[in-house]
């Protein structure tokens, strides 16, 4: 573009002041923000105990582990292993599922479009926000101390972690729906399920669907530590093994955790493309 | 006989719609005309109950339709069968499920909702598809036609809703001529052939004075004219639509256009 003549500019600059004025304090914001933003990382390292010393003697510590590591070895213990891969991945996929199957209905209650009234709206998402707000780690600690250890404390523990997620994230799909194809099946003379059955599911199940297998891939990671601290499954093996220190076997287990994630990952990958795969297309 | 009595529906303090009188004869074909915002869905819809009244009445055969609850409203929505300019399908679900949703009011929740539809409505959908030349279409997604194709599923699922009327909503605003043609027709068709009421909001007036046998102006709320479609002189026409050219007019620059009918630059800036 060519320069505009000079009195084309003045008018510019009187109509518009506060594009060309920029004031001191808006030039010299991003410059402070970043310099407090290195002071606080700076005070976060010392405040810590970063130390390059020790993380540089810990490194001959972890190079030596690494060589105690080759080759990965099961020894005589392989079957008990797969056994205990396939609990870990029923963990995941029970607990997710439960927790989807409650959320449904929950996430109903929590959507605007469904329950215009705040006052019954509100407590629904809040109760949904705090279960959320502790990790599946904390459900694990909390349902082995009521059902004892195991993979039932592993399968609660993610189901419930994951009804409040589900619950946010599905009436959120819910309340992102299509109006006007409800109103199509209110004017025809559907009743309240009839809308929600028909004029509602049908846009929010592949949504549903997509996450609750996106869940089941991350969950199949969290099964594996909540397995650590007593849960059931392969965690609770790659724990034993590192107490006692049989490094080949923790390489092995580690190994598998890593087939069984990348699997799951293809397989719900290949899944969701499916569901939505058609609509993303068109 | 259906009768509007003083109708008003208020959103805050605005009247989309206010103190609409008139009645509607069995079988007429009404068409209602204004321009944008005058009121002429939010009237459509106070009928089928999907907007609540905020005053005076309507009356079906007598009944005071505003009064329904629970089943009869829903059987009256039925009765009162909508069509939409966005059509309001939905779109996942394939063409004969949604044409049997005109069958909801009249069966049992646990049969639509397990969607054990009865041999015979499962006919009688597919016999209102054929009528529209859809039948082929019957296991398409919806979602997968073209606009016209939808339109014409909707209206099949009007009609075996069994209703005594059709409101529909600018049912062809979003479609080209051809398909203009074959729902308006459609919809015409339906109005000779079974008798059903029609009232129809439309944007042209063209298609109005063609199709209607009475025609309802409404501006800013209320009903400005009613009647013959050649008692709608150009005079009035004008006066329906006018204020909209001059707020046209007004919001670009309020002159003329220049001879060049581009805008000059500045003037698209200034705008
Ligand atoms: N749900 C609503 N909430 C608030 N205002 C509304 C609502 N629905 C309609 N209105 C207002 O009521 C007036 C009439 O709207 P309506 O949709 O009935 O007009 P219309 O004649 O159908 O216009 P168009 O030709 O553009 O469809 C408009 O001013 C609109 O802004
Ligand atoms: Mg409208």
């Amino acid at each position: 573009m060519s320069l505009l003549p000079p009195p084309e500019r003045e008018r510019l600059r009187a109509q518009y002041p506060d594009v060309f004025a920029r004031p001191a304090s808006a030039r010299l914001a991003t410059p402070a923000m970043i310099l407090a933003a290195a002071a606080i990382f700076a005070f976060g390292l010392v405040d810590l105990d970063f130390s390059p010393a020790r993380l540089l003697a810990g490194f001959h510590q972890l190079g030596w582990i690494t060589m105690m590591m080759i080759p990965p070895d099961p020894g005589s213990s392989l079957p008990a292993y797969l056994v205990a891969l396939g609990e870990t991945l029923s963990i995941a996929l029970l607990g997710t599922t439960i927790g989807a199957l409650v959320a449904l209905p929950v996430s109903l209650l929590a959507a605007r479009n469904i329950v215009p009234s705040g006052i019954f709206r509100f407590p629904v998402r809040r109760f949904l926000d705090s279960i959320r707000g502790v990790d599946t780690l904390i459900w694990a600690l909390v349902w082995i101390n009521v059902v004892g250890l195991g993979p039932f404390a592993g399968v609660l523990a993610i189901a419930v972690a994951d009804f409040g997620a589900f619950g946010k994230l599905f009436s959120e799909a819910i309340e992102a729906a299509d109006k006007k194809q409800v109103e199509g099946i209110r004017a025809s003379g559907g009743n309240a399920l009839h809308e929600i059955r028909f004029g509602l599911m049908p846009q929010v199940l592949p949504v549903i669907a997509g996450q609750v297998l996106y869940f089941i891939e991350s969950n199949t990671r969290s099964a594996t530590i909540i397995g650590i601290v007593g849960a059931g499954g392969i965690g609770l093996q790659l724990a034993e093994q590192i107490r006692v220190l049989e490094w080949q076997k923790v390489s092995f287990l580690i190994l598998m955790i890593l087939v069984a994630v990348a699997a799951i990952d293809w397989i719900s990958g290949k899944l969701r493309f499916a569901i939505i795969g058609q609509r993303a297309l068109a | 006989m259906l009768v509007v009595e003083g109708l008003t529906c208020r959103f805050g303090t605005k009247a989309a719609v206010d103190n609409a009188s008139f009645s509607i004869a069995p079988g007429s074909f009404v068409g209602v005309i204004g321009r944008s915002g005058a009121g002429k869905s939010t009237l459509l819809r106070m009928i089928n109950r999907l907007a609540e009244p905020s005053e005076g009445r309507i009356l079906f055969e007598g009944v005071d339709v505003t009064a329904l609850r629970g089943k009869d409203l829903r059987q009256w929505r039925a009765r009162s069968a909508m069509i939409f300019q966005q059509f309001n399908l939905v779109g996942r679900l394939d063409v004969l499920t949604n044409v049997l949703m005109g069958r909801l009011a009249d069966m049992p929740s646990w049969r639509s909702l397990t969607q054990l539809w009865p041999e015979e409505d499962r006919a009688l959908a597919m016999s209102a598809l054929e009528q529209f030349d859809m039948g082929s279409l019957a296991a398409q997604r919806a979602d997968q036609l073209s606009g016209g194709q939808q339109q014409r599923v909707a209206i099949a699922r009007a009609l075996v809703q069994n209703p005594e009327i059709i409101l529909a909503d600018e049912p062809i605003a979003s479609l080209d001529p051809r398909n203009t043609r074959v729902v308006m027709d459609a919809l015409l068709r339906i109005n000779k052939h079974f008798g059903i009421t029609v009232i129809c909001n439309l944007h042209s007036l063209d298609l109005a004075r063609n199709y209607c046998d009475r025609l309802i102006g409404m501006s800013a709320g209320r009903v400005v004219f009613d009647g013959a479609p050649a008692k709608l002189t150009d005079q009035i026409a004008r006066e329906l639509y006018d204020l909209e050219a001059n707020e046209v007019m007004g919001t670009t620059s309020g002159e003329a256009p220049a001879d060049s009918t581009i805008p000059a630059l500045g003037t698209a800036a200034a705008a």
